[in-house]
């Protein structure tokens, strides 16, 4: 395993935001977590970019422990992380955004191929490359994260909420791109959705997640028709709704 | 004409200082939402590193009499010290706490070097003679004079502030202190080492505060322990004016300030300058009120991690 999240958990105070979580990602994989508002979904993910601690578990990337590590030794590790809600830095310019991704890289030759990749994958910010990233589109803001991300030369990219406030056509073209990176790059992917359609599409195999546990996980495949899915998101089938904690 | 021009690099000079001093704050809140109030506590502590520390009333030169460069090195050097130390002796240990936590931290600083520097030179201000030559006047024509020492200030502040833009331009550390500056947490997690930029802007803001403790000192030729408090005061001022957190804003603050106070004294009735300040404050407040964000808004108040 890449990536193993085992038997997390994340309190924030008191309140338990994430309860016996635990994840596992393969090279080369995608895997999606899906669930509601709330359910934990962006705690774990800061958890394991070394945002948050957990108040128990164990995280292990490559093999190595990464509970207890800064964001910036996490980084350093190769999990890149792209949160929610596009953070761009507004007052550098798009390269300057693109450029940051690099700087814990000595590899000097393969940044500037990479770097002129990424403006061929987005072509937009090739063309505002020396604008402020602030004035780039909800659109392009994702584009710019998700190729900062990239030059970071990721071994895994986990990525808070990609279609978060985008519109549909938006959404398509940012999931094209990541399977197409997963396709040329051998990339692999830990992607948080809202929507378990998209995620049942894109990926390999998919957690559902509500009210900081784990409901069910599976094989995309094997989940296709949705309802299994629909009834751990929700907590409640045809209506009825499931008294305690849900039990599968 | 001659009080014009007088007055013009008059108010320039004295707004280039509250600019360098508000930029010394200001660098330290966009990167760990610091207000310091030790930064002036910064220029005492440069000044006093000029003479032996002893509470005589005469000073005694130490570093006072080195050739310029020699002396410029150690002043600066002795308060980058003093801010790294701070840094990494008080406000690492906290730099989690909320920004009103931080900024008591640094008053209570701002306290203990003061009563430190009075322990080891006593209360009573010395009399230092810094570069005397800086003292005197230059005469532009025959009427107008002003002093060499204004034209200096202003000059070294223009050559800090370009040095300063270039460095947060064009050279990646500079890049990634401006990506700090805005969103802390996003700049760890691309691999921004977070202790490397705040001690960076630590060493910056250390070396603003010598190079001002050499100038400010140059000008009054007195030691006193509170030297730097005033100062800091208006400093802080030009920040709040600016914006917290957007240099451009902390310079622009610092003109204001400077020129508004020292066209008051131009223009105001004998009896009415003493209240100069009360004019001053009184623009701050119609500032804030009209712009409360202050001149040159950023979004420096969202959350950091």
């Amino acid at each position: 395993m890449l990536l193993s999240v085992d038997d997390i958990y994340v309190h924030y105070g008191r309140v338990p935001a994430v309860r016996g979580v635990s994840i596992e990602v393969a090279e080369g994989e995608i895997v999606c977590v899906v669930g509601p508002n709330g359910a934990g979904k962006s705690s774990t993910l800061l958890t394991i970019s070394g945002v948050l601690r957990p108040s128990r578990g164990a995280i292990n990337f490559d093999g190595k422990s990464i509970v207890g590590l800064t964001p910036e030794a996490v980084a350093r590790r190769g999990v890149s992380q792209v949160p929610e809600g596009r953070h761009v830095f507004t007052t550098l310019s798009v390269e300057e955004n693109l450029r940051l991704g690099t700087r814990m890289r000595s590899d000097r030759g393969e940044i500037e191929t990479d770097f002129k990749r990424v403006l061929e994958l987005f072509p937009v910010l090739a063309e505002r490359r020396r604008g402020a990233a602030g004035k780039l589109s909800g659109g392009e803001q994702q584009m710019l994260v998700i190729g900062r991300a990239l030059l970071t030369n990721p071994r895994i990219m986990t990525i808070d909420e990609p279609s978060l406030g985008l519109a549909p056509n938006l959404v398509d073209r940012v999931y094209e791109v990541l399977l197409e990176l997963r396709e040329t790059r051998g990339l692999t992917l830990l992607i948080v959705e809202q929507s378990s359609e998209r995620a049942l599409k894109a990926a390999d195999r998919i957690y559902v997640l509500r009210s900081g546990e784990i409901q069910l996980e599976g094989n995309a495949a094997d989940l296709q028709d949705g309802e299994k899915v629909r009834h751990a998101y929700f907590g409640f089938t045809e209506g009825v709704e499931h008294t305690g904690e849900a039990t599968f | 004409m001659e009080v014009v021009v007088q007055t013009i690099i008059s108010s320039l000079s004295l707004g280039s200082f509250y600019a360098l001093g508000a930029l010394g704050i200001g660098l330290l809140f966009g990167v760990l939402r610091l207000i310091n109030f030790a930064h002036g506590d910064f220029i005492t502590v440069g000044g006093f590193s000029l003479i032996v520390p002893a509470t005589a009333v005469v000073a005694v030169p130490l570093i006072l009499d080195f050739h310029p460069v020699a002396l410029i090195i150690c002043v600066v050097g002795v308060v980058v010290v003093w801010a790294l130390a701070s840094y990494f002796l008080l406000f690492r240990h906290i730099q989690t706490a909320p920004p009103a936590v931080l900024m008591i931290a640094s008053v209570a600083l701002s306290f203990s070097i003061q009563n430190l520097v009075i322990m080891i030179y006593s209360g009573r201000p010395k009399a230092v003679g810094l570069w005397p030559e800086l003292t005197g006047v230059i005469a532009l024509s025959d009427k107008v004079q002003v002093p060499i020492l204004q034209l200096v200030i202003v000059a070294v502040t223009w050559i800090l502030l370009i040095l300063l833009t270039i460095f947060l331009r064009r050279t990646p550390i500079g890049v990634e202190m401006r990506a700090a500056a805005e969103d802390f947490r996003m700049a760890r997690m691309l691999g921004v080492n977070a202790t490397r930029v705040i001690a960076l802007a630590f060493v910056i803001s250390g070396a603003l505060a010598g190079i001002m403790a050499l100038m400010y000192h140059t000008q009054t030729g007195i030691l006193s322990f509170r030297g730097g408090v005033f100062l800091m005061l208006y400093a802080f001022i030009a920040t709040v004016i600016g914006g917290m957190g957007s240099l451009i804003g902390a310079v622009v603050g610092g003109y204001v300030v400077g020129i508004f106070s020292t066209v008051l004294i131009a223009v105001l009735p004998e009896g009415m300058r003493g209240f100069r300040d009360a004019f001053v404050f009184g623009l701050v407040v119609v500032i804030l009120l009209a712009r409360p964000q202050g001149l040159v808004p950023t979004r420096a108040f969202k959350e950091r991690v």
